[in-house]
């Protein structure tokens, strides 16, 4: 556990500790300990990734409910983690928490990777950005979050997941999915998966960006990530081919490999 | 012991390919199913059917929900008000504007405060808990609504009650720096509190505060317990034991002028069970807060829990519904009342479904006239040991 003020925090830790540190910002479940592409970054990086509070284990407390708090939170992360510089890479839902954690600002942010995120609002008001999370059917959420669902590595669970329920999952499953699923809608229902105010702040953002987007991703399409990307000063966009929402559980080792090569850069 | 009829002004008339091919019929249903020379009759019916309730008196029950075949009250306090204005005698409770939807609970005691004026302090004021549909139709965040309605009713209840504002309201999900109600309620303090709940800490509430409890549906066991909650939770606060008047239940109702006909009409009623909740498993199931997380197993594992044939018989085995000739009904309700502990408030669900306006009328006449006099004046129900209830 790691503990912000009077927060605590379930970590999920791996890599050589003293090796640079990479902070892993989940999205709308915590990264699983099987997840397919940790291996391959903790083979470089000390990474960690931290559940939010209301997910996986963490404790949610009283009144914990908004952005605000979310990137406070995230500002103390980066304060109590010893490293003097730190990379974060943002998940969808935690693509947009490391988004205003950059606008936000902290000397130690050294490089961010967006990962498919959401956050912002980019069409016009009768466009809709980002499919709806909670009111669209499961089995079109799952459709649109992954080039081929049938991908989806065992132990994960993204966009859509409720349309795998399924028998031979245990409780303790199930028991966390729902937990994590409302206090997602907590911090993210209305306006649903955006900040009407990130995005004119983006610019603010000093770390050098990598933006990447699953080809097919149909939850928020490759077009609001290069809009999303050209509103960060100087940042990459790169496509992630053959893959959905996810692409670091569909392809990970071609994520891994935009990720080192960037990092390294 | 009082009757109300409560009304949700259905719509059954989408064809049924419609409503089979649609996963909700709540919510995401396109209103081009909805027709409005359709629904301009069956607000005329409805309404001749309060008026008929005026006159002989039967109390009247407003609700609202929204964007779909089940209920076409869905301006509530709209609706309220021609009622105010087409009755002179009955009370009307209104079952009642979602609180959990609206962002503005001042608004909601505005609207309030002006009926019970326009009713000469006829109103009655209900409050629901709602979720599912409703949260997508009003795009109201589905989490944390318990404690969005207590809020909600705090304020109204300070607004309706405070003749020296202006007030500041500075809470968790509401702010308003200025409450000044105008006018202020006809009825002083204010009008009567209901709230329909089985959820039993929320019972318990409800007990501590004095308002009515209502429930829908609950049956025998569900009713008792949450009556028993209320109860105990009084005595626990060193408050005085509630009267019957505390206490009511909606369930399905028929009057017919032999059992046979009102089954065989009371058999239209469970389209309200059958057909109109059909929502889609986001807007149930899945949505945030639906249910606990520990409960989510069973929710999740099982098969749809909506059923699609519900005999009369089973609803009154269940105690969900009223159902037959009127000395039939009169011992059903007086079987419910001594089982539950005690009810003083029937609410009656009559034109629901496929019942026809004719249909409705007939059952209200026979309820005014041959079972609501057989109700008046009942020897208190045996005190029994209260069951032992958790709070």
């Amino acid at each position: 556990m790691m503990q912000i003020g009077p927060h605590a925090l379930e970590v999920l830790e791996r890599g050589p500790a003293d090796a640079p540190l990479l902070l892993l910002i989940h999205g709308i479940n915590p990264i699983s300990p099987s997840a397919p592409f940790l291996n391959d970054l903790a083979r470089t990086h000390r990474v960690v990734g931290p559940s939010h509070p209301g997910f996986g284990a963490s404790p949610l407390p009283a009144d914990f409910d908004t952005m605000y708090d979310l990137t406070r939170l995230y500002l103390g992360v980066l304060d109590s983690l010893p490293n003097r510089k730190i990379s974060v890479i943002g998940f969808s839902f935690g693509g947009w928490i490391a988004a205003e954690l950059a606008v936000a600002g902290h000397p130690k942010l050294d490089r961010l990777i967006l990962v498919d995120p959401v956050g912002i609002k980019l069409g016009g008001r009768e466009e809709r950005d980002i499919a709806h999370f909670f009111n669209t059917h499961p089995d079109t959420l799952n459709r649109l979050a992954w080039r081929d669902p049938t991908r989806r590595p065992a132990g994960s669970y993204g966009v859509g997941w409720q349309a795998t329920i399924n028998d031979s999952m245990s409780d303790a499953e199930m028991v966390a999915l729902a937990r994590n699923w409302d206090s997602l809608c907590l911090f993210a229902w209305t306006p649903h998966m955006f900040n009407p105010q990130l995005k004119r702040w983006l610019h603010r953002i000093k770390a050098p960006t990598l933006v990447l987007w699953g080809e097919h991703d149909g939850i928020v399409v490759p077009e609001y990530g290069r809009g999303y990307a050209g509103l960060i000063p100087n940042a990459k966009f790169a496509i992630i081919a053959d893959a959905g929402h996810h692409p670091e559980l569909e392809q990970p080792a071609a994520f891994v490999a935009q990720v080192a090569r960037f990092l390294q850069s | 012991m009082e009757l109300w009829n409560h009304c949700e002004c259905p719509y059954p008339f989408v064809p049924a390919e419609v409503l089979d091919a649609a996963d909700s019929v709540r919510a995401s249903l396109p209103n081009r199913y909805c027709d409005p020379k359709i629904v301009a009759q069956l607000y005329d019916e409805v309404f001749e059917e309060y008026q008929l309730c005026d006159d002989i008196g039967l109390h009247i029950v407003t609700n609202e929900h929204h964007s779909g075949i089940n209920n076409l009250w869905a301006a509530s306090p709209v609706i309220t008000g021609v009622v105010a204005r087409i009755t002179r005698k009955v009370r009307i409770l209104t079952l009642g504007t979602l609180i959990t939807v609206r962002p503005d609970p001042v608004r909601v005691a505005t609207e309030y405060a002006t009926l019970d004026v326009l009713s000469r302090g006829r109103l009655d004021i209900g409050f629901v808990k709602s979720g599912a549909t409703e949260m997508t139709s009003g795009d109201a965040n589905p989490m944390r609504i318990r404690e969005r309605e207590w809020e909600a009713i705090d304020l109204i209840e300070k607004a309706l009650t405070s003749p020296d504002g202006p007030f500041s309201w500075e809470g968790k999900f509401f702010t308003h720096a200025h409450v000044n109600v105008w006018p202020r309620p006809y009825q002083s303090p204010r009008p009567e509190f209901w709230a329909a709940t089985s959820d039993l800490p929320t019972c318990a509430e409800l007990g501590r505060r004095g308002y009515i409890n209502t429930l829908l549906f609950g049956g025998y066991d569900r009713t008792r317990l949450a009556f028993d909650t209320y109860r105990q939770a009084r005595t626990a606060a060193g408050l005085p034991t509630p009267g019957e008047d505390r206490f009511s239940y909606m369930a399905f109702c028929y009057v017919g002028d032999t059992d046979e006909e009102a089954f065989r009409i009371g058999q239209k009623i469970p389209w309200f069970l059958t057909v109109s909740i059909k929502s889609a498993p986001q807007m149930s199931k899945f949505q945030p807060g639906a249910v606990a997380p520990d409960m989510a197993p069973a929710a999740w594992r099982g098969a749809s829990k909506r059923p699609t044939n519900l005999s009369v018989e089973s609803l009154i085995a269940q105690g969900q519904m009223f159902c037959g000739n009127p000395d039939t009904v009169v011992k059903q309700i007086k079987t419910f009342r001594e089982r539950v502990g005690g009810v003083g408030r029937i609410i009656m669900m009559t034109r629901q479904g496929l019942v026809t306006h004719a249909e409705a009328m007939k059952s209200f006449s026979l309820a005014a006239k041959e079972v609501l006099p057989q109700l008046q004046d009942l020897p208190p129900v045996e005190a029994r040991a209260l069951s032992s209830v958790a709070e």
